[in-house]
This record gives structure tokens, sequence and C-alpha cells, in this order.
């Protein structure tokens, strides 16, 4: 058994060309049934009402709409199909404090630019196999910020089906790179 | 045991668990080793054209240096130094995702820089500058990969221009840590 992939559909919202087509290509290579591209967060936005989409991989830098107020919009938008996507933020920063506006703002997960196809993976298995629950407030929508813990598995894994949930895959984006940015 | 001391809570949160559509599509298992080395095969093999798009971000960094030196004492430090931040940040991202590590490496060490600079003074300015030479020699020279020795004792140079600059200005970045200013 392994990930079957055709029937998804995730958009990449990117204004970098290249970039966008190499992530594009990745994504095919995964065997995604449906790559839908858009140039800047408000292409990105009518593309996701159009298509909605399993997944939202977005570069941040962008204009005139960035991935934070793509995010934004896609959970608080009265027009957002739905306001529960995953987004993948994809950019160069890595600091402490851009990871926590990202997070902030309703971000998923975090990919740090340059990545490798495994990075990407990692990604998008933590938001097939550890989805985070959404919390409403007076002041936020969005996924969960804190991860919770309590069903890691520490033991071996016996069935072929445990190989979605390997520690590789349990790879934390955002608090390892919290972590990391304390150092 | 009483919980809020008893007062009534005033912001209540909405926990909410959303279906898990995504994993009813994608079934179980991860994927195969092989579809992996495929795509990280497809990453090492893209013949992107790197000079284009790099020479794109030095041009947006230099226009950011050139804002820097003419900004008055009235401009807004944090967005003079977000115009070479941005591209600084570019360069990173993309450099090695095109096969020049070596340019990802300089531009981290720039962006390290310019998320502490206090302000955008002459000398900062004349490190973001050379961060630019370097970059743009490292892409002019084609240099791929690490860049060796060489690429070494350039991250090397850039290092220790920057850390000469806190040494320098150390006492007064403590005191305007401390709020003295």
């Amino acid at each position: 058994m392994s990930y079957d992939f055709h029937k998804t559909k995730i958009l990449i919202v990117e204004d970098n060309l290249p970039m966008l087509e190499l992530t594009k290509s990745l994504l095919q290579t995964f065997g995604v049934g449906e790559v839908i591209p858009a140039k800047h967060g408000e292409g990105g936005f009518k593309e996701f009402c159009n298509h909605n989409p399993d997944i939202v991989i977005a570069d941040w830098m962008m204009v005139p709409m960035d991935g934070i107020s793509l995010t934004r919009r896609m959970r608080n938008d009265p027009k957002s199909p739905n306001q529960y996507t995953p987004v993948i933020l994809m950019t160069g920063f890595s600091e402490k404090r851009r990871v926590v506006q990202a997070r902030d703002a309703g971000v998923t997960e975090f990919l740090v630019k340059p990545f490798n196809a495994r990075d990407l993976y990692r990604r998008i298995a933590q938001v097939i196999e550890r989805p985070r629950q959404f919390v409403r407030s007076e002041d936020f929508f969005g996924p969960d910020r804190r991860r919770s813990t309590k069903d890691e598995h520490r033991g071996p894994y016996r069935r072929t089906q445990d190989k979605s949930i390997t520690p590789e895959v349990e790879d934390i984006a955002f608090q390892e790179i919290v972590k990391s940015g304390d150092n | 045991m009483t919980t809020h001391y008893n007062q009534t809570p005033r912001r209540k949160a909405e926990f909410i668990r959303p279906p898990n559509t995504l994993k009813a599509k994608v079934g179980s298992g991860g994927l195969s080793e092989d579809i992996l080395n495929r795509a990280e095969a497809l990453l090492e093999n893209n013949t992107v054209d790197f000079q284009p798009l790099a020479d794109m971000y030095l041009g947006t960094l230099m226009k950011g240096i050139e804002a820097a030196k003419e900004a008055g004492p009235s401009a807004d430090r944090e967005q003079v130094i977000a115009a070479m931040l941005y591209p600084g940040m570019q360069l990173k991202a993309n450099g090695g995702m095109f096969h020049y590590p070596l340019v990802t490496l300089a531009a981290d060490k720039l962006i390290q820089f310019l998320e502490v600079i206090h302000e955008p003074d002459i000398e900062s300015i004349e490190i973001v500058l050379g961060f630019h030479t370097t970059i743009r020699a490292v892409v002019l020279g084609k240099i791929k990969g690490d860049g060796g020795e060489h690429g070494a004792s350039l991250l090397k140079a850039l290092d220790g221009a920057c850390t000469r600059y806190f040494d320098k200005y150390k006492g007064t970045l403590d005191k305007l840590e401390d709020g003295e200013f």
C-alpha cells in the first residue's frame, strides 16, 4: 500500500515561474492528479474558489497579494470554499519571528527554501497524517498553534501501513524551526 | 480544585476537528523510495538558468542599497532594511534550488545580518554592498556547488565583516537594547 495522489488537487501560488514549474513537476512525480498554478495571492484566491483544492502551497513574498494575506483570506473570507484547507508556506525566511507571523496568519506548515523533494513530501505527509485541529476565538481562526503530542507513537512500527507515520513524517515544521530559532 | 480563580472565562475558544478528507483520498503507506528518488533526481537535474533570476534579485538589492544610502533621518528604517532584506531572502531561497548553494549560504548570512542591525548606517550599507559584490561574482563566475576552499574563504570574509561591525558598535547596541537612546 502506498499513497495514491491521483484524486488530489493542489494549488501552487508562486510568482517565480521556474520555481512554480519545478514545484509542479515534483508534485506530478508524486502522482498528484491536478496541479493548479497561480502567479500571486489574488489570482491564487480566485483559483482556490474555482477549484477548491485539497492543499495550497504558496510562496510568501508576492505582489499584489502575498502568501500570508492569501492564507488570511482563505481562512476568513465568506467566499472561501473551505476554511480548513491546509496551507504550506514556502519561503527563504527561517527566523523565529517570521515563522510565528506565518503561524499566526493561519498557515499550516512552513517549508524553508531551498528545499529538496523529501522536504516537500514530509510537509504534505504531515498535513495528511497529522492534521491540525482548528481554533476559533475572538481574534483568531486557523490551525491550532500548539501541536498535540499525546498521540505520538514511540514504539516500533510493525505494520506496513505504519510507514506513512514514520518518524521522518513526524518532522514538525513549525516547532523544529522555532526551536532552532531559539539557539 | 478550581480553575480561573472561580472567574468566568472571558475569551472562549472553540476547537474544531475538520474531517480528514485528504487522508480518505490518498490512503496510507506513504510514497515509495523509488518515487522520492525520482523526484530528487528531477531537482538535481533541473536545467533552469539561475542567472536571469539572480540578476533580477541583485538589481532589486542594489536599488535597496541605493535607497538606504539616500535615506534621510526621517525615513522608516524598517522599510529601508526590508528593501534589502527581501531580495536577499529571494537569493537565499532560489540559489540552492538552482545549483548555486554558495549563493544561498552567502545570502543567508546577509539575512542574519540585516535581521539584527539596528539601523542602516554607512558601515552596514557597505557590508551589504560587499555581499552584493560577492554574490554577483559567484553568479557571474558560474560557481556551482559550495565553491570549495574559495567558497569557504568568501563566506569567512563576509562573516568577519559582520562580526567586526557588531564588535565595533557593541557598546552602542547594548545601550540601544537597554533603551538608553
